[in-house]
C-alpha cells in the first residue's frame, strides 16, 4: 500500500468515525461513509479494486448490522475493523474470512479509543464553560471545532500508522495461513454475524414472547425465500394490525 | 401563546447545520451533546439578544450542563430549545429553568425512539437491501443506500428541527402527553424485529459436514435437516445466541470467543463445514 493510499484511507476513516466532522457530520459521515459497506466501496476505488472493496466491505457490514449504541456506550467499534481491516486484507490478496477475523481485535482496540476519548475531552468541556465565563463567546463557539483534535489523533494516526507498517507483516501472515486455519476462520465467520444482530435484538426485545416476530422474519426468508422489501412491507402490516387492537383494547 | 417574531430563515439553517455537523464532536463522559448545544446557540447569539453581550452569556451559561439524545431524530430537541430561546429573547413568557425542564425531560425519549428507529431499524432495513444488491461486488449497493438513506434523512432532520424551532414548547407537549412515543417505538420494534429475523437468515451460516454412514448407505444430515425446516441449523444457534447475548447478558467478545471455540471444535470433529 502506497503511503497516498493510507493516507487517504486514514482521512476518510477519521471523517466517518462516530465523532467526526470532517465530511459534514455524522449523517454523511458516520451513517453512510462510516458503514462498512460504503467504506469497503471507498477503500475499493482507493486501492483500484471497487469489487473487492464492496464484497470486503460487505462482510464486515453484515458482523456490524445491528450496531446500535445506546446512551453514548460502544458496545463494539466498527471503524477500524471497516478501515484498517478492509484495506490490510486488500493489500494481502486475501479473502473476506480474514478482514473477518482482523475485525475482532481491531474492534477491541476501537473501543479503547471512543472511552480514552470521552475522558481527554472533558477538558474541553471546561474550557467551554472558562470562555463562557470570560465572555469570550466566539472561543466558546469554536470549542467543538478544536475538540475534534481528540478524535483526529485518536483516529487518524492508528489507521495510517497501521495500514501503512501493517500490510507488509499480514501480506506475509496471510501466505503462511494454512487451509484448516482459513476454513475455521470461514465457518467463524458465518456464524459472526448474529453477534450484531443479538445486540441489536437487545434494544427491540421488550418481552421473551417478541422473539416470535424474529422467527417469522426468519422463516419468510429461509422458506419463502422472500425479499427485503415483501418482508419490509408485511412487517409493516404486522405493526399496524397490532397498533389497531392496542388502541381498541385500550 | 404571546405574539413571537420568528428567526430568519438563515439563522435556522445556520443552527441546523451547526447542530448537524458538531452534535458529537468533543463528546464526553460528563455532558455528552452539551457543548455542541453551546455552539449552535452561541453563533445565532447575535439574531437572539442583538448586542446585549450579558443577556448572550446568561443564555449560554444555563446550557453548560448534561444533554445526551439520539442526535438526528433527536434534532427535533435543538430546535425547541432554539424556539424557546427565541421566544424569551423576544419577551414572551417563558422562564429559563423552563428550557432545561423540557430539553431534560425530551431527551429519554427520544434517545428511545431514535436508535430503535434509525440505526435499530431503518439502517439494516437498507443495508440489508443494499447487500442484497451487490452479492458480486456490484456499486449498485453501497450507491443505493447513499442515496436512499441520505434522501431520507436530509429532508426528515430539517423538518424535524425547523418544527421544533417554530412550535417550541408546544412541540414538547404533543410528545410528551400524547404517547407518540410509545406508539411509534413499539411499531418499530416490531418492523425491526421482522426484518433482524429475515437478515440472519440471509446472512448467517452454519453448515452441517456430519454424513451418517452405515454400510453402503450415507444419510446426509444436512438435507434431513433441512426438509424439517429450511436454515433450522441457523434458527438454533441463533436461539442459543439470543439466551446468551440478550437474556444473560454476554458481551461481544464473550460470545465471539464462543463461536470461535465452536468454529473449532466444528471443524475438527466434521460437525461444521465451510
Amino acid at each position: 500500500m502506497s503511503f497516498i493510499q493510507a493516507l487517504l484511507i486514514a482521512f476518510l476513516g477519521w471523517s466517518s468515525s462516530i465523532y467526526g466532522i470532517t465530511v459534514g457530520g455524522g449523517l454523511t459521515g458516520w451513517y453512510t461513509l462510516g458503514r462498512p459497506l460504503i467504506s469497503g466501496f471507498l477503500i475499493g476505488i482507493i486501492m483500484g479494486d471497487v469489487q473487492t472493496g464492496i464484497i470486503m466491505g460487505a462482510a464486515i457490514q453484515m458482523l456490524y448490522i445491528g450496531l446500535v449504541t445506546p446512551g453514548g456506550s460502544m458496545p463494539a467499534d466498527v471503524n477500524f475493523a471497516a478501515w484498517i481491516g478492509i484495506p490490510l486484507a486488500m493489500a494481502a490478496g486475501a479473502g473476506e474470512e480474514f478482514a473477518l477475523a482482523l475485525a475482532v481485535p481491531l474492534s477491541t482496540l476501537g473501543v479503547f479509543a471512543v472511552y480514552g476519548l470521552c475522558a481527554i475531552n472533558l477538558f474541553f468541556v471546561h474550557k467551554q464553560d472558562a470562555y463562557i465565563e470570560k465572555g469570550e463567546l466566539e472561543k466558546a463557539a469554536r470549542i467543538p471545532i478544536i475538540g475534534q483534535v481528540t478524535n483526529f489523533v485518536m483516529r487518524f494516526f492508528p489507521i495510517l500508522i497501521i495500514n501503512y507498517l501493517g500490510s507488509g507483516l499480514v501480506t506475509t501472515l496471510v501466505e503462511m495461513m494454512p487451509v484448516w486455519l482459513t476454513d475455521i476462520l470461514q465457518i467463524f465467520a458465518n456464524m459472526l454475524p448474529l453477534v450484531g444482530f443479538m445486540l441489536l435484538m437487545r434494544t427491540l426485545v421488550k418481552k421473551d414472547l417478541d422473539i416470535i416476530y424474529f422467527i417469522l422474519g426468519f422463516i419468510l426468508v429461509s422458506v419463502l425465500n422472500l425479499g427485503m422489501i415483501p418482508i419490509v412491507i408485511i412487517a409493516a402490516v404486522i405493526a399496524y394490525l397490532k397498533y389497531q387492537t392496542s388502541v381498541k383494547g385500550a | 401563546m404571546a405574539e413571537t417574531k420568528t428567526l430568519s430563515k438563515k439563522a435556522i439553517r445556520k443552527a441546523y447545520w451547526d447542530w448537524m455537523i458538531f452534535n458529537l464532536s468533543v463528546q464526553n463522559f460528563e455532558r455528552m451533546e452539551g457543548p455542541a448545544i453551546v455552539r449552535m446557540l452561541a453563533n445565532v447569539r447575535e439574531e437572539l439578544y442583538p448586542g446585549d453581550k450579558e443577556k448572550q452569556q446568561e443564555m449560554l451559561e444555563r446550557h453548560t450542563i448534561f444533554f445526551n439524545t439520539e442526535p438526528f431524530l433527536g434534532c427535533i430537541i435543538p430546535g425547541i430549545v432554539l424556539g424557546m430561546e427565541n421566544e424569551m429573547a423576544k419577551g414572551g413568557d417563558v422562564q429559563p429553568e423552563f428550557i432545561n425542564a423540557i430539553k431534560t425531560a425530551l431527551m429519554g425519549p427520544f434517545a428511545g425512539i431514535g436508535d430503535s428507529l434509525l440505526p435499530g431499524t431503518l439502517c439494516p432495513i437498507l443495508l440489508s437491501i443494499a447487500l442484497g444488491l451487490c452479492q458480486n461486488g456490484e456499486i449498485i449497493g453501497p450507491l443505493f443506500y447513499i442515496l436512499v438513506f441520505l434522501g431520507i434523512m436530509f429532508p426528515l432532520t430539517w423538518f424535524l428541527f425547523s418544527y421544533g424551532v417554530k412550535a417550541g414548547a408546544s412541540a414538547a407537549e404533543m410528545v410528551l402527553a400524547g404517547g407518540i412515543k410509545d406508539q411509534v417505538t413499539k411499531a418499530a420494534e416490531t418492523v425491526g424485529l421482522i426484518v433482524v429475523g429475515a437478515v440472519t437468515a440471509s446472512y448467517t451460516h452454519v453448515n452441517i459436514g456430519l454424513v451418517y454412514t452405515s454400510g453402503d448407505l450415507a444419510i446426509n444430515i444436512a438435507s434431513i435437516l433441512d426438509s424439517i425446516l429450511p436454515g433450522v441449523s441457523v434458527l438454533i444457534v441463533s436461539l442459543i445466541a439470543y439466551v446468551l447475548m440478550v437474556k444473560k447478558k454476554w458481551t461481544v467478545n464473550k460470545m465471539m470467543i464462543l463461536f470461535l471455540i465452536i468454529a473449532i471444535v466444528g471443524y475438527f470433529t466434521t460437525i461444521l463445514t465451510v
